[in-house]
């Protein structure tokens, strides 16, 4: 035996064998037969997901070892099934961030095949290393199911550990869900629980329980009937849904490029491709002279932001308002802007908890934010009340009040009422503006008339002629030049600049800009 | 199918049965907090059935025009 020899059978070699082969045993996840019928369903197994979502071999396992293993009588291994439930520190674009995600394969994602600790674990690393967090979700996601109890020999008192992490993450770092099967119990509870959340459409379905539970309660639905993207892109509880998952992958890493990678830094300005000074044309005309006329809002926040920057978010839910992140002048922005085609951009309920959760985003990462004003007031009517407009309302508005992020508010149509001024928050320094096409008040002036000169009309020789005579002086009134003089209004803009004022607004608010986590941290 | 997203009234129908649609043709138009709120098709499609009339009370959700795009 030469010394060579001698030197390496004195070393580990044979035990790092040993992990090498372990770790390729739990590389086969549920088995030959699962990962078919997962591709068979049109889905990636989870390690294919890791890999097409991160930067190529920056993927870090932790916990590769952590497992079912099954020895016989001499102790020796026979068998080894890794945990369902996989993560490390990977690379997207270069940029470091904490990924796991759920082996459907192995109990469909189950408690029963799970080791508890993995996900407090990653929950763990992200926020103490202040990393975005990445969670691909499918199955229960670590909850239990009704087999546990057979399992464990006992019934669960229900808990759920770690949550506190969970919570105490919302306010410091980005943490994104990707529900990409059918997602249930804790699963959707993850998926919930995140500042940007997607599914994808036909494949994913997100319930509390699935069909056979609820079918117990009388309702026969189909997976898609209960938790397809139709449903929960409108109930709210996720914010987007895509054609394929290498798509929601994309959506994940685009909502991530306008984050800071916690509260303890500030997102970076990018190269602007687009000249902060351009004027367009157009807006002179954007807005019909008709008020009773709708416009498109979408066209005109992609023209007014550096050229396709904007990236929304909850496009289907209470939308009177379109929220989304953009760039201006390279900064990162939190953009909101009202839809007159929702309701003529009155608030509805869903709209107010939509407006609640952007606006803490925004606070949360220090993104400014720019909000295009057409609001008419809160959605009237049975349906409504019926749906506590008016509390979700006064909730919407707490959270824009409680924001110290630079604010800036463009008005560029209806402001009334309430939810007209919660444009901006109570006496703290915002940047407004309004364009020529702006209107504003307590109450509009279509239907505020009949009620106010009620006596005045009624008791009119022509009620019809006393009620044009009233509104024609009132809409000389009305005209924001007469705001203007009293400065009730600081600004009336030329439309076409606006892309001008808006990228200034962006410099100026840069350096105000301050880290840390904000006094009230964010709910889901 | 289209659903309607708003409650309001219909004010206008603009298509009958039958007629073929180009993409983003304006169907009817929804009068919804004082606004009027055109419906539009997604593309190109033919109109199927027509499920609502000229000042009818919508609401939320409501089937409004069946309108088959696999033309």
């Amino acid at each position: 035996m030469s010394d060579k020899d001698r030197y390496f059978k004195m070393n580990w070699e044979k035990e790092l064998e040993e992990k090498v082969s372990r770790e390729k045993l739990s590389e086969n996840l549920g088995g030959k037969d699962r990962i078919k019928k997962q591709h068979d369903a049109g889905l990636y197994t989870v390690r294919e997901r890791i890999d097409i979502l991160t930067d190529k071999s920056s993927f870090n396992e932790v916990g590769k070892l952590a497992g079912h293993a099954i020895y016989n009588e001499n102790n020796d291994l026979i068998d080894f099934k890794g945990s369902n439930f996989i993560f490390g520190k990977a690379k997207i674009n270069g940029r470091n961030i904490i990924v796991g995600g759920d082996d459907f394969t192995l109990r469909g994602g189950s408690a029963d095949a799970s080791i508890k600790e993995k996900h407090l674990k990653c929950e763990q690393m992200a926020l103490s290393l202040r990393l975005p967090l990445i969670r691909i979700v499918e199955g229960s996601g670590g909850g239990g199911s009704v087999k546990t109890i057979e399992t464990s020999g006992r019934a669960n008192v229900p808990e759920v550990e770690g949550w506190n992490l969970v919570v105490e993450s919302m306010g410091t770092i980005p943490r994104v869900a990707l529900g990409l099967g059918s997602v249930a119990g804790l699963g959707a509870a993850h998926l919930a629980c995140s500042h940007y959340s997607v599914m994808v459409k036909e494949k994913s379905a997100v319930f509390v329980a699935g069909p056979p539970v609820v079918e117990q309660i009388g309702q026969k639905l189909t997976k898609n009937e209960l938790g397809g993207y139709e449903i929960q892109l409108k109930s709210g509880a996720v914010d987007d849904a895509v054609d394929t998952e290498e798509e929601a992958f994309d959506a994940a890493k685009k909502f991530l490029s306008y984050l800071p990678n916690s509260v303890y830094q500030l997102s970076d300005q990018i190269t602007c491709k687009d000249n902060p000074k351009r004027a367009s044309e157009w807006l002179i005309e954007a807005i019909p002279k008709n008020i009773k006329s709708v416009y498109k809002i979408r066209p005109i926040i992609e023209d007014l932001v550096d050229k396709g920057s904007f990236f929304e978010i909850g496009k289907e839910y209470g939308k009177s308002i379109v929220t989304g992140f953009c760039r201006l002048n390279g900064w990162s922005i939190a953009l909101m802007a009202s839809d007159p085609y929702s309701y003529g951009g009155c608030w509805t309920s869903d709209t107010c908890k939509k407006v609640q959760k952007f606006v803490d985003l925004a606070e949360t990462f220090h993104l400014p934010i720019v909000y295009l004003v057409d609001c008419p007031g809160f959605q009237v009517g049975l349906d409504a009340e019926k749906k506590g407009t008016i509390k979700e309302g006064v909730r919407a508005m707490s959270a824009i009040w409680q924001t110290k992020t630079p604010w800036m508010s463009i008005i560029i149509r209806n402001c009334f009422g309430v939810a007209g001024a919660a444009h901006k928050r109570g006496s703290s320094y915002i940047s407004r503006f309004a364009w020529p096409s702006a209107r504003w008040g307590s109450l509009p002036l279509e239907g505020g008339i009949e009620a106010a000169y009620r006596s005045d009309i009624e008791n009119a020789n022509d009620p019809k002629l006393e009620l044009q005579k009233i509104t024609t002086r009132l809409n000389k009134l009305r005209s924001p030049f007469r705001s203007a003089e009293s400065f009730l209004i600081e600004e009336i803009i030329d439309p076409r600049h606006t892309r001008r004022i808006m990228c200034e607004f962006a410099d100026l608010s840069a350096p105000l800009r301050k880290t840390g986590i904000t006094n009230r941290t964010m709910r889901p | 199918m289209i659903y309607s997203e708003v409650s309001g009234t219909v004010s206008e129908i603009l298509v009958s049965r039958d007629q073929i649609v180009e993409k983003e043709t304006e169907l009817l138009i929804i009068e919804c907090m004082k606004m009027l709120i055109p419906v539009t098709s997604k593309n190109r499609g033919k109109i199927m059935n027509i499920y609502v009339k000229e000042n009818d009370i919508i609401n939320e959700g409501d089937k409004l025009i069946d309108i088959n795009y696999d033309i």
